[in-house]
């Protein structure tokens, strides 16, 4: 249980089964392809094809949100839980031909959003043309009218606050004759007569006093042209009601487009995997990652299945194999607090065994709370059994799971539930019940707390030195094994006891007389063998003098951040006695009843949820920081076979196993 | 002068709700502006945004617990305030500031780490567990902050 080995598989076969084989591989999702690069092999671009699955993928997105927002569907309140619908193989078959259908559903969408969309721009166009316009409509001549044969006429606008022919009659001498169309405020519209022979002078009089012609002008009537507009406007309008009723007639077709997106996603896996395969006249050479255990399964059934020569080999020393971590129920949900930081290299050990208990215990210890553990618990587990959810959502349910039963253990050590709900609760009716802790309340004995906190740390970061000692001895590094953590044990756990006697004076003397003769012993050993590396006598005692430096300030530093278990869990326990107290403040029974309804489950909750992310962040600080450094590398990569990677349908179980 | 020690000891209760809240607030307020940003641009990353404005709001909270333990202690809360020296008020008093200048200025600094954190999101989203992480690292220094008052508190013996 641990990181799974790897094997490195080599498939040759007919081009002729390329297609079947192919397919018969991302149904099995075991194997990732390597890129072949042998110059003599024919590599298949698959570039274009590609392109176009990813604008296909990209059309049925977006033609998914146009739907969604036009004829928006009601999920239930459950539905992001539960996982994908289960689909025969047979059944896709079929669907698939149906493919081009539901892609031409999609571009339709898309197109007709496009039109209502332009149609929306056009009408609002329109609408400030015709506003501009409405001042104009009594004018009842063209706006392009210039005069007749003796005669100008100037229209267009001007600001004044006097009478419009007085105004404009007192800036020329000519004679002029005004006829005002409209009035607002300041502005008036007019159009003015004069004779043919006065038009230039009167236009530049009218320039100087702040004249504009028209919004528009052309041979025909305002009235006219405001008529043209609406009738535009009204086209549009019909328009954009026609296509949104066309995209909400396809309302209903969301699974097919649901089906269309996991199609599309499976081609283009498969054609990404397709281009790294190398080819010749009749047959094609893949190259890739198996994990071991299943990989002469695989021989064997693709053996049976198709014309091939398949191999299965030891990758080569220097090569870095893709990672895929497999462990058993305990250890898996944790597996993404792992993942989160790095995955583990070829190096490496699987650290979730070992770090999923910790990571549990902390996680309790800092929440803390058996009521607020009992909550998640039941929660998740009603989701569990309610919801066919999975992939890492699953996963992230089922590690809060059992953390909630830890802080649900933790809690009832400690005797909070809500914090002190009982006796608040028992006091409203005049009884006093003592403590419910089956241990101790952290409150009356912080420094008992503190000091447990501080034993855990020890025994986290020794078990972290245990790994690396495994790691090491594994690798036949057997004098390293030593070195790097037996003296460092000895010189930590040496102190400790005295170390625990600054904080109480009932350590026993001889207890920490050993233990600091342990600790010398340590100090020794590391000075001499820490430094081991260096080239003379010198380096090698310098290196282990600063190694014992660095032993003194990291470990006291990391076994101090511990304290955040106590620290933590008193945090949890208070706020919940705070929303107690507050709860029970008021003496009229009334207001009383009223706050216990209101503010009990309001404030239990907010404390519930900003202590759970508390507990989770600093439970997954403890593991990366103080634990992981003592032994974990990191920075593998993950294992990426070809697979069906749908977001919607599943294959059933038994097509798989066929 | 006859209850001198119970006012100190209520300004220390004071100081660390009020600084701790005021930084928690500043903080949670600054990582909000960053959060919104994202999520003006992509509405479907809020509760990845929302955790990490979370984040600087816990010392808000310490910063009330240690209030409340010490009002709790001298029995401000509870009804039957007790007679303090203006020595026992000091003692108080200077327990609760860890917390008050702890939380102030962690609460901050927290606040920038996760605002930075919030680009983390918006452009490698599966990554924001790194963003919470080196964020939660600052917290750290609240969480001493915060033992180190509340052992002053519970070990004050009047």
């Amino acid at each position: 249980m641990a990181k799974v080995e790897m094997k490195k598989i080599e498939i040759i076969a007919l081009l002729s089964d390329s297609k079947r084989l192919i397919e018969r591989l991302q149904r099995r999702g075991v194997v990732e392809f390597c890129d072949i690069k042998d110059e003599r092999l024919v590599k298949m671009n698959t570039a274009s094809n590609l392109a176009t699955f990813e604008k296909h993928l990209a059309a049925v997105l977006s033609a998914r949100e146009i739907l969604a927002r036009y004829a928006p569907q009601k999920q239930p309140l459950l539905a992001g839980l539960s996982g994908r619908k289960e689909i025969d193989k047979h059944d896709f078959g079929k669907t698939v031909n149906d493919v081009d259908d539901y892609l031409k559903c999609c571009y339709d969408i898309i197109e007709l959003d496009k039109k209502t969309a332009a149609a929306t721009a056009s009408i609002g166009k329109n609408e400030a043309r015709l506003d501009a316009l409405l001042p104009w409509r009594d004018l009842d001549v063209d706006l392009d009218f210039s005069g007749t044969r003796e005669t100008a006429c100037l229209i267009g606008s001007l600001e004044s606050r006097e009478e419009s022919g007085e105004y404009i009659q007192s800036l020329t001498e000519a004679d002029v004759s005004v006829v005002e169309i409209s009035r607002f405020g300041n502005k008036v519209n007019f159009a003015v007569l004069c004779h043919k022979d006065d038009r230039e002078e009167l236009l530049l009089r009218l320039r100087e006093a702040g004249f504009t012609p028209p919004p528009e002008t052309g041979s025909y009537t305002p009235a006219e042209r405001i008529a043209e507009y609406e009738k535009r406007i009204a086209a549009q309008r019909e328009t954009v009601e026609k296509c949104t009723q066309s995209i909400k007639a396809y309302s209903g077709v969301e699974p097919q487009m649901d089906f269309a997106e996991d199609y599309f996603r499976l081609r283009s896996d498969k054609y990404e995997a397709i281009g790294k395969m190398g080819l010749t006249q009749n047959t094609f050479i893949i190259e890739g990652w198996i994990p071991a255990d299943c990989a002469y399964k695989i021989q064997a059934e693709f053996e049976k299945k198709f014309v091939t020569a398949i191999r299965v080999y030891e990758p080569d020393e220097d090569e870095e194999a893709p990672v895929l971590m497999r462990n058993n129920a305990f250890a898996q949900p944790v597996e993404g607090i792992t993942e989160m930081y790095a995955l583990p290299t070829r190096s490496d050990v699987d650290p979730n065994p070992v770090m999923s208990f910790f990571y549990y215990l902390f996680f309790g210890m800092m929440l803390s709370d058996a009521g607020y553990g009992l909550l998640m618990t039941v929660a998740t587990w009603i989701v569990l059994k309610k919801t066919t959810v999975e992939g890492t959502l699953r996963r992230s349910l089922v590690m809060f799971r059992n953390c909630g039963i830890s802080t649900l253990f933790w809690g009832a050590l400690f005797g909070s539930w809500f914090g002190d709900a009982p006796q608040v609760i028992a006091r409203q009716f005049g009884k006093e019940i003592g403590s419910t802790a089956l241990w101790f309340e952290p409150i009356s004995d912080p420094i008992k707390l503190l000091l447990f906190s501080f034993l855990l740390g020890i025994i986290h970061l020794f078990v972290g030195l245990g790994v690396l000692f495994y790691k090491n001895w594994k690798q036949g590094r057997k004098a390293d094994a030593f070195c790097d953590s037996i003296p460092i044990m000895l010189t930590v756990g040496g102190v400790a006891p005295a170390g625990a006697g600054i904080f109480i004076n009932t350590v026993p003397a001889n207890i920490s007389k050993i233990g600091l003769i342990v600790s010398a012993v340590g100090v020794v050993l590391l000075i001499l063998t820490a430094g081991r590396s260096g080239k003379n006598i010198f380096s090698k005692l310098f290196g282990g003098v600063y190694a014992l430096y660095n032993t003194a300030t990291g470990y006291l530093g990391d076994i101090l951040s511990y304290s955040r278990l106590l620290a933590l869990g008193l945090a949890t326990g208070s706020i919940a006695s705070v929303i107690n107290l507050v709860c029970g403040m008021m003496e009229n029974p009334i207001v009383k009843i009223l706050l216990f309804i209101v503010v009990f489950p309001i404030g239990h909750i907010a404390n519930m949820a900003i202590n759970l992310l508390g507990a989770y962040v600093h439970t997954a600080r403890l593991q990366f920081v103080e634990f992981f450094s003592k032994f974990y590398e990191g920075g593998g990569r993950a294992f990426a076979p070809l697979t069906v990677n749908t977001k919607h349908l599943k294959f059933k179980e038994e097509i798989i196993n066929e | 002068m006859s209850n001198l020690g119970l006012a100190i000891a209520i300004i220390g209760a004071v100081l660390s709700a009020a600084l701790a809240g005021v930084g928690s607030a500043k903080g949670v307020g600054l990582v909000g502006e960053a959060a919104a940003g994202l999520v003006s641009e992509d509405p479907s990353k809020f509760s990845k945004a929302l955790i990490l404005q979370l984040l600087p709001g816990t010392q808000g909270l310490y910063g009330l617990l240690v209030a409340v333990l010490l009002l709790s202690r001298i029995g401000v809360i509870g009804g039957s305030p007790a007679e303090l020296t203006w020595q026992q008020g000091l003692m108080y008093f200077g327990a609760a500031m860890p917390m008050a200048f702890g939380g102030f200025f962690s609460a901050i600094a927290q606040a920038r780490a996760a605002a930075a954190g919030v680009g983390i999101v918006a452009k490698k989203p599966d990554q924001n567990g790194k963003a919470i992480i080196m964020a939660a690292m600052v917290e750290t220094y609240a969480i001493l902050a915060l033992l180190v008052s509340i052992l002053i508190i519970t070990g004050i013996k009047i």
